[in-house]
């Protein structure tokens, strides 16, 4: 095998030595971007265009590599030089992947590896580092080997449809897809590590085939089978996609209901949807009308009155829920703020794994201290202080422990604190607020027991109990009214209580003035929520998905699928497969004299991946030809010694006369 | 001397498409001595041997070689085979050199003595690129790669097309060369016929997919008989002659070629009473031609040919 390393090696260094060149130069344009910005506040290994361009070029340089070990040998009498040799079609195999993947590992990894060094020497990068922010280049880098198996499965496959020979590739796009999408670095890999088993089995079971389907070991048919039928899917759902651009998107059935606060205080039921105009009443029914035309009002006119607010969304987990784990790696510190008008000049990050604040110095680039709640350290863990803002809140001037919100001011390198609370009412979240979009006037401080509303130097403005409590009581928003100094304060419940009373709870509103406290307060009912129904694009969608896919897609995606449009794809879904794809391919099964064992594996698979397992099964079935059978005079198929229908035999070539046979003898 | 064949195919058939490119393949080559593949340009050659190899997947039917399944050729089946394959492509970046250390790890029995002397046989420098060989010169490197081995069986695939008569001389010499023990058997295709009847025991014969004839050369030279008959007027018109392959019709003279020549054809010629009858020596390419060529009787009587439409 080492000759064929050797000769692999020898064959691609070409290839190879462009790929080089063009990472390289790849990666020192990512660090002349970075020198190029004096005050850069990123770390390169998660900047998006290093991350980009590495992902990019190991999926191209992978498939380009995987393609040319094949194709370069492609010629039939050169790929016969080569599969006859004493060594297994394994071994090949092997030879090419392990020169292929040496090859790949040389050309993406020593440029990265240099980066990767660049960024971590003392000195070079201003900003904070963790070993995990690594994670996303290597997924790609270990992705991009996907893309090596699918160019080479590619390079190898013969089919009838020329274009079928690519839907291998379709494999290392969802693996690129879903590894991204995941919400845990395992995850990721494990897609990668499956998406790379199926296109590894495909490519090794095409060496014993010359890249036919039949021929090949069972695995090998089996995994080819499973790499064309997620290409499919890749085609089918860009098809659809394309297709359902000419159509209208999801609508929702039925009215759509919400409540709108106006700058006066005023609280108006908004009705929307059903094909008709919005209609704006009041709470006791009556129609809004314009005061100079006398008509209802229009929900754009009605939209300037509305009063400006924040909100606060205390759900538990639902904003990192849904998380990538690349965002989540790109995401372990982010920009705090610069001090330019000092000597040195520095620049400050919130550094989610030590909770404090990491300084920069701007000139030598090194790390010159942390900030935490008892102020200045010179090293990251300070005295085991620690700020619990999640990385998601973005706050400027404000960082917060269980109990205390504290004022940051990194020029002098100090905290601050701002508002206390005992520890038995814990702080969920702090919202600075900035009306006039420049300056700070207010905080709002949401405890587990109070609500708080102070100006920006701290004052208390008003406070009062959070109830309805948290946490069925989780959407809470605070509206500025006019004239200034009145204010009304809405308690929502959480969408997951508002599901389980089945939108039975009712919000909750208080008014309130700077120094009167609660003027008013008022329970509005709950409002039938909008059940949305698949639109045009989704019931396409429904009749190519896979069923197997619908019915375990929410497993992966979390379970909060809408009930009813699941239940409506899984039944078009189903309908495809069942109505479209089974009879034909029990059809072609029985045409082509499939074994019954064959032909219910097929059945099965048919009604497992629908239109994309049909599209598998069209591309991996090579038809054999059908002639007459001289006994019966029926259709039989060639590739069996005897007719399907009488069980004769092939009859003999006909006889010409002129033969010549003699018995065998030893020469 | 082993009496079981080399390579011996029950019904080895295989379609591209709706087309048989092999059909009901009954082969049996025996151990020893050189067998020659004849046929025409598509009549299923190439298909034939790659099938043999492992290398293309037959429609239907079975064979074996050397004693192993052609569906499953393991590695030390392989490597007492030798395969030249019919355009002798190779690397081009290697060099003569390159190549022979490529080929040489996989194969325990290789003999650099022999790989050198075939290279030298052809003027071949070990330094030069594979690319910038000629046609012959690559024929010359691919033999030595095949031969160095020391294969108990060589299988050519065509192996003197598109050479020069010097190289395909060199090349002939070469296979005289490896037939020196007997025990080595050498399965080759060609259209060369001159070479054939140099150093084949055996041929076979495909026509349009079909195996035709397979026999000891010598049977099928004496198989294949033609007849010159001499008229005073216009040759009369051909009765049904068992074996005919083609009768040639001209002014007073009608030549016939004929499969399996014997009393019963000397009869049915003799009844059309000729005034001269003599047979007329076939080389082993006329009997080749007139195995092959088209069926049937052909004029040249102008009279005749001028008067069809």
């Amino acid at each position: 095998m080492k000759a064929l390393v050797r000769k692999e090696f020898r064959e691609q260094v070409k290839v190879a030595a462009l790929g080089l060149v063009i990472y390289t130069l790849l990666l020192l344009q990512q660090y002349r971007n970075y020198r190029l910005l004096p005050h850069a506040t990123m770390q390169p290994l998660v900047d998006g265009g290093f991350l980009m361009s590495t992902a990019w070029f190991c999926a191209l340089f992978g498939a380009v590599l995987g393609w040319l070990q094949i194709h370069s040998e492609r010629r039939p009498d050169l790929w016969a030089f080569l599969m006859h040799r004493p060594i297994t079609r394994t071994g090949i195999f092997l030879g090419k992947t392990v020169a292929g993947l040496g090859i790949y590992a040389l050309v993406a990894g020593l440029p990265l590896l240099g980066f990767i060094v660049w960024a971590r020497l003392p000195g070079r990068v201003v900003a904070p580092f963790e070993p995990a922010m690594l994670q996303p280049v290597l997924a790609f880098f270990l992705a991009g080997t996907v893309c090596y198996f699918a160019g080479m499965l590619t390079g190898l496959r013969q089919a009838r449809w020329y274009a079928s020979r690519a839907l291998g590739l379709g494999v290392a796009i969802i693996v690129f897809t879903l590894m991204a999408e995941r919400p845990e670095f395992w995850q990721g890999l494990v897609i990668i590590c499956i998406g790379g088993a199926i296109l590894i089995l495909a490519a090794w079971g095409g060496f014993h085939s010359q890249g036919h389907y039949g021929g090949q070991p069972a695995w090998g048919k089996a995994s080819l089978t499973g790499a064309l039928m997620l290409g499919s899917l890749v085609v089918v759902f860009a098809a659809v996609v394309l297709l359902s651009n000419f159509f209208p998107r999801r609508e929702a059935a039925g009215p759509q209901f919400s409540y709108a606060m106006t700058k006066t205080g005023a609280v108006f039921k908004v009705t929307t949807g059903m094909g008709r105009p919005p209609e704006v009443v009041d709470l006791e029914g009556k129609p809004l009308l314009d005061a100079k035309t006398g008509r209802m009002i229009e929900l754009a006119d009605l939209r300037r009155q509305f009063a400006s607010g924040i909100d606060f969304n205390l759900e538990p987990d639902e904003r990192n829920r849904r998380q990538s784990w690349i965002r989540a790696d790109c995401s372990r510190f982010r920009g705090w703020g610069a001090t330019p008008a000092t000597n040195p000049n520095t620049v400050w990050y919130y550094w989610d794994r030590y909770g404090r604040l990491a300084g920069y110095d701007l000139v030598t680039r090194r790390f010159i201290g942390s900030l935490g709640p008892r102020g200045f350290a010179r090293d990251l863990a300070g005295g085991g202080d620690r700020f619990s803002n999640p990385m998601g809140d973005r706050r400027e001037r404000t960082l917060r422990t269980a109990t205390t919100v504290f004022l940051v001011d990194v020029e002098q390198r100090t905290t601050r604190p701002l508002f206390a609370t005992p520890e038995d009412d814990p702080i969920l979240a702090v919202q600075e607020i900035v009306l006039n979009g420049y300056d700070w006037e207010y905080t709002a401080v949401v405890t587990k027991r109070f609500i708080h509303l102070l100006t920006g130097e701290g004052k208390p403005v008003w406070s009062i109990p959070y109830e309805p409590a948290y946490p069925d009581y989780a959407r809470i928003q605070v509206y500025f009214l006019e004239p200034p100094g009145q204010f009304a304060l809405w308690i929502a419940p959480s969408d997951r209580a508002k599901e389980q009373a089945k939108g039975k709870l009712p919000t909750h509103v208080v008014w309130l003035a700077r120094d009167q406290g609660v003027v008013k307060s008022a329970d509005l009912p709950g409002l039938p929520a909008a059940r949305p129904e698949p639109g045009v694009q989704d019931k396409l969608m429904g009749c190519v998905a896979p069923p197997a896919f619908v019915v375990a897609g929410p497993l992966f995606e979390g379970g909060d699928w809408p009930t009813g449009i699941r239940r409506d794809l899984l039944r078009l879904s189903l309908a495809g497969a069942v109505l479209v794809c089974l009879p034909i391919g029990w059809w072609l099964g029985r045409r082509y004299r499939f074994s019954l064992a064959a032909q219910a594996g097929w059945a099965v698979f048919h009604l497992l991946f629908g239109v994309a397992g049909l599209l598998a099964f069209l591309s991996v079935q090579e038809w054999p030809a059908r002639e007459a059978c001289p006994n019966c005079r029926k259709l039989r198929v060639v590739d069996r010694a005897q007719c399907e229908h009488c069980g004769a035999d092939f009859a003999p070539p006909e006889k010409t006369g002129t033969e010549v046979f003699t018995p065998l003898e030893a020469g | 001397m082993n009496e079981q064949p080399v390579i011996r195919t029950q019904g080895l058939t295989r379609y591209f498409g709706a087309r048989p490119a092999v059909y009901e393949l009954d082969l049996a080559v025996p151990r020893g001595g050189v067998f020659a593949l004849l046929g025409r340009n598509g009549s299923g050659k190439t298909t034939t041997i790659r099938m043999l190899l492992g290398l293309l997947e037959p429609t239907r039917g079975a064979g074996t070689i050397l004693g192993y399944d052609i569906r499953a050729l393991p590695p030390e089946a392989r490597a007492r085979i030798g395969y030249l394959t019919e355009e002798h492509q190779l690397y081009g970046w290697m060099s003569v050199r390159e190549c022979g250390e490529f080929q040489s790890p996989y194969y325990p029995t290789w003999n650099e003595k022999v790989f050198r002397g075939i290279i030298g046989h052809f003027g071949l420098r070990p330094t030069t690129q594979v690319k910038s060989l000629s046609r012959g010169e690559r024929a010359g490197l691919c033999l030595a790669l095949t031969l160095a081995p020391e294969p108990e069986l060589l299988i050519l695939d065509d192996p003197a097309v598109g050479l020069d008569p010097v190289a395909r001389r060199s090349l002939v010499e070469s296979m005289i060369y490896l037939t020196r023990r007997s025990d080595r058997t050498i399965f080759f295709s060609t259209h060369q016929l001159p070479d054939v009847e140099r150093v084949a025991d055996h041929i076979a014969v495909l026509d349009h997919s079909v195996l035709r004839a397979c026999c000891p050369l010598e049977t099928f030279r004496n198989s294949v008989q033609q007849v010159r008959l001499r008229f005073p007027s216009a040759p009369p018109p051909l009765p049904k002659i068992p074996g005919l392959l083609q009768a040639f019709r001209s002014e007073g003279e009608l030549r016939v070629t004929c499969v399996h020549y014997n009393g019963a054809t000397e009869a049915a010629l003799r009844a059309l009473a000729p005034a001269q009858m003599e047979p007329v020596p076939l080389s082993l390419e006329d009997a080749f031609i007139s195995y092959l060529g088209d069926r049937g009787e052909k004029s040249f009587i102008l009279s005749e040919t001028e008067a069809q439409p």
